[in-house]
């Protein structure tokens, strides 16, 4: 068989296979130290692991300057994920084992358990061990005391300590999203953006509080992450407070932003009267989200390998005039370009932050779509790009219609009655984009239509992040927009009438075999 | 087909489960072992075949049709069988008048895309400007296998270097299609590690592929979705025989050749 259903395929083996995979691990509980032979695991590294890990475990692996963060450089001892006391740094075997064998979730480690043998994963510990010297298993353990339950009190406290002096808020931001107040560095010099704690998902560890209070206790080795537990800090948290920030924290979870495959639909529903004038407005909170991932642009020229932004939501509405898409998405930072205080936390220069949607000029009834990136020669697409704007100058939404990067033609997106408001606040992007359903330029211009699925496609820049401008950006590739139709009562009226003739044929056919008979 | 009046199981029945079973098969097939759920209209029309062909084949016989047809007369025409035609009576109507109604109402579920993964590749193809004939291209490299293993072994691990900085982004450090962007594009890159994809290909279609990309495919396979690169643009003609290489080694398959067929 040739043919493929595009995209969410396996969704429904995924879950099956996803669900045995959280019952093995529920039952096998905490994986338990078995002796690696370290040689045996050099030959299994030198085959899969020295592309980014380098032969020597110092990081130094082929793929180092294209990855953030870099591949760790195991000869520095540092172990992120850890259960060890605070003050030793050595990490227990099960520690290693764990993120072998599931690897490190928003990173380029993947989990290897598909691949290998368990045996062959502690072999893989014991040699890694050795690039650090590691021999002896740490002296002492982090200390759990007796785990607190989560409760809306102990959420309630939880939130006062983290955001107490601010503890957490500091790095994390207020609303935990890691809007930072300040530039980190990881251990290589790396930037490290301190975890988006809304988006559990992108844990390299897990969100349970139990992973969240080892966490906070050891800190993060080889980032700022400090630990909480060492005496010596003035931000210290006893262990029965540290349960309590790691309830609040877990509590953060905002599934609204995570992806579900199954749903590539942006639903606009029909509104009488006017649109949504604000990103803001009550109304976009009834509307359903749909989530995307975004990916760098690392397919055409010039390449981009190192984003910050994941995902994008949208939610969109629309009346007899206009449509109106609502786009967010967690960005750490807003770039406004000549002010200060954003361009400290900015790599240099520092650009605007931007967003964009592409949706085709003709609606296709076949198959056959503009190429995803940008169009091409046959089949334009339009382009709605909002930019942040900089000290001095106001945001701005702009239209381009294009035939691939090479042919672009700049539209006056007043003429067209395209529009864009923005709002930033701790962490987030909205950006509320307008445009008229109909337009004078029909062969430049997409005329939308009520219940065709349109393909529409996305695109962000942040500009504090390596300078993302221009073909430097996050993207995803085509979904799609729907315009549901208000439906009345047709259907109903319709299918009732069906019945009522196939209950009738029924009677006739009954009595006219019953006459027969008699 | 045996002539005995008396069965088993009657024969509407019969034909009921044979439509049932294959009904199951086709979900069974393509959502457990092809690993994808079946769209809809397609089934709906392998369906229409099957029904049509499974009546046709149990009324083949005069007998056959009246065997069929005799418990449905009986359950009109048989009044010690009212209580039953009361429940279809109202269980028909209801069926039909409900697919009526949610037939009509717009489906919001996305429309399904079909392409051909592995379409035919053309004779001739440019790249590099200048013009390949797919039916005598060779991995310049591959015959080093046999006759210098520790330059081939170089080779490979050159290879793997150019496949670890582009292409493990989507298609994986494990040639799996689960790097970690994979999720985020869709089609989803292919998994080398599948034995329907490489295993499958001669090392003259892949470097096709990997040189002239998503664009470079015939309109069968849907180029304007597909988030593979250009390579051509990024990679010399070496390179991409060196990632060939490393693809073939790192999965433990054998590229197939015209020397098989
Ligand atoms: C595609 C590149 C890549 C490959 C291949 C890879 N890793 Fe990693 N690995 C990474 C990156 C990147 C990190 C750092 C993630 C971070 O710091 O958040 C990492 C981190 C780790 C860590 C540190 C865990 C911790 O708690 O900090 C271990 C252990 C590890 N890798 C083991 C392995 C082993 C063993 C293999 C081979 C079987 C392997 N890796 C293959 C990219 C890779
Ligand atoms: C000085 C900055 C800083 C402070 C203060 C800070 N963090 Fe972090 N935190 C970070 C950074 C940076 C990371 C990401 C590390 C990395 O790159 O893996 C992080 C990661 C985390 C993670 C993710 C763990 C995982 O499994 O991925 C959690 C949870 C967390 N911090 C909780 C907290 C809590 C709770 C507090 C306050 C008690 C806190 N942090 C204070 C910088 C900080
Ligand atoms: C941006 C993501 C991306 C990157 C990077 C990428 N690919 Fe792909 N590749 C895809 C997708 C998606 C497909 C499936 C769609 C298609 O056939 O074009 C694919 C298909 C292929 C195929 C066809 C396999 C078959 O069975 O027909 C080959 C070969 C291939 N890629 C090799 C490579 C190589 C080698 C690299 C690195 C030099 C690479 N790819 C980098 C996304 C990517």
């Amino acid at each position: 068989m040739n043919n493929r259903r595009l995209g969410k395929t396996m969704t429904y083996i995924n879950k099956l296979a996803l669900l045995t995979l959280c019952s093995a691990l529920f039952a096998a509980g905490p994986a338990m130290a078995k002796p690696g032979t370290a040689a045996k695991g050099k030959e299994i590294y030198d085959k899969r692991c020295t592309w980014c890990h380098g032969a020597e475990g110092d990081g130094k692996g082929a793929a180092r300057d294209r990855l953030n963060p870099p591949p760790r450089d195991f000869t520095s001892g540092n172990y992120k994920i850890r259960s060890s006391d605070f003050e030793d740094l050595t990490p227990n075997d099960d520690d290693i084992f764990r993120m072998i064998r599931d690897g490190m979730p928003g990173t380029a480690m993947p989990g290897w358990s598909d691949i290998l043998t368990e045996q062959d994963m502690w072999d893989l510990v014991a040699h890694v061990k050795t690039f650090a010297g590691y021999e002896k298993p740490p002296a002492k353990q982090v200390d759990y005391g007796t785990q607190i339950s989560s409760s809306a009190e102990s959420i309630e406290k939880g939130k006062k300590l983290f955001e107490d002096g601010d503890r957490c808020v500091e790095c994390h931001g207020k609303s935990g999203k890691g809007s930072a107040s300040k530039r980190l560095k990881g251990e290589a010099g790396e930037r490290t953006w301190p975890r988006n704690l809304t988006k559990p998902w992108t844990y390299r560890g897990s969100n349970d509080p139990k992973d969240i209070f080892s966490r906070i206790s050891t800190g993060i080795a080889g980032t700022e992450m400090p630990s909480f537990a060492d005496p010596k800090s003035k931000k210290k948290l006893t262990v029965e407070e540290r349960w309590h920030v790691a309830n609040y924290v877990a509590s953060l979870a905002k599934n609204d932003k995570k992806v579900n495959a199954d749903n590539t639909v942006v639903k606009a529903d029909k509104v009488e009267g006017e649109l949504p004038a604000t990103p803001d407005d009550e109304r976009w909170g009834k509307t359903a989200p749909t989530t995307f991932y975004l990916v760098p642009q690392i397919i055409g020229k010039e390449r981009y390998f190192t984003p910050s932004n994941d995902t994008i939501t949208v939610r969109a509405l629309y009346n007899d005039k206009s449509v109106a898409m609502l786009l967010e998405w967690d960005d750490r930072t807003r770039s406004t370009p000549g002010d200060d205080s954003a361009g400290k936390l900015a790599d240099a220069p520092i650009e605007e932050d931007g967003v964009a949607v592409q949706l085709p000029v003709v609606i296709p009834s076949e198959m056959q779509k503009p190429y995803f990136g940008m169009g091409d020669a046959a089949h334009p697409v339009n382009i709605w790009h909002w930019k942040g704007g900089t000290k001095d100058a106001p945001e701005t939404a702009s239209l381009i219609t294009s035939k691939g990067f090479k042919e672009i033609e700049k539209r006056d997106a007043k003429e067209v009655g395209l529009t864009a408001k923005s709002g930033y606040s701790d962490g987030t992007w909205k950006v509320l984009m307008v445009r008229p359903l109909a337009t004078a330029a029909k062969d430049k211009d997409i005329q939308f239509v009520e219940g065709k699925f349109i393909p529409v496609a996305f695109a962000a820049w942040d500009g504090s992040n390596n300078s993302e401008k221009g073909s430097k950006h996050t993207m995803t590739t085509w979904y799609w927009l729907l315009l549901k139709p208000a439906t009345g009562s047709k259907p109903l009226v319709t299918g009732l009438v069906i019945a009522a003739l196939f209950l009738g044929g029924l009677l006739w056919w009954a009595r006219s075999a019953g006459s027969k008979a008699a | 087909m045996s002539a005995t009046p008396k069965r088993m199981i009657p024969r509407l029945l019969q034909m009921a489960l044979v439509i049932v079973g294959v009904y199951f098969g086709f979900i069974l097939f393509f959502d457990v072992l092809l690993g994808q759920l079946i769209p809809k209209s397609l089934l709906t029309m392998y369906m229409v075949f099957v029904v049509a062909g499974v009546v046709m084949v149990f009324t083949f016989t005069e007998q056959g049709a009246q065997e069929l047809a005799g418990p449905i007369k009986a359950l009109v025409e048989d009044p010690s069988k009212k209580m039953m035609r009361n429940v279809v009576f109202v269980i028909v109507p209801l069926l039909a008048g409900y697919y009526t109604y949610s037939s009509m109402l717009l489906s919001f579920e996305a429309p399904v895309e079909l392409r051909t993964i592995h379409p035919a590749p053309p004779n001739k193809f440019k790249a590099y400007g200048k013009s390949y004939n797919l039916t005598t291209l060779e991995n310049p490299y591959r015959k080093f296998e046999k006759e210098d293993p520790a330059k081939f072994k170089e080779l490979v691990k050159e290879g793997g270097d150019v496949y670890i900085r582009n292409c493990q982004y989507c298609h994986g450090d494990k040639l799996d299609g689960k790097g970690p962007y994979a999720s985020g594009l869709n089609p989803t890159p292919l998994n080398f590690q599948d034995v329907g994809t490489i295993a499958q290909l001669q090392e003259s279609f892949l470097f096709w592929r990997i040189a002239t990309g998503g664009p470079g495919l015939p309109a069968e396979a849907a180029p304007w979705i597909s988030s593979m690169p250009v390579w051509q643009d990024f990679l010399t003609e070496d390179e991409i025989w060196k990632v060939i290489l490393f693809l073939y080694n790192y999965t433990g398959r054998q590229p197939r050749s015209w020397a098989h067929e």
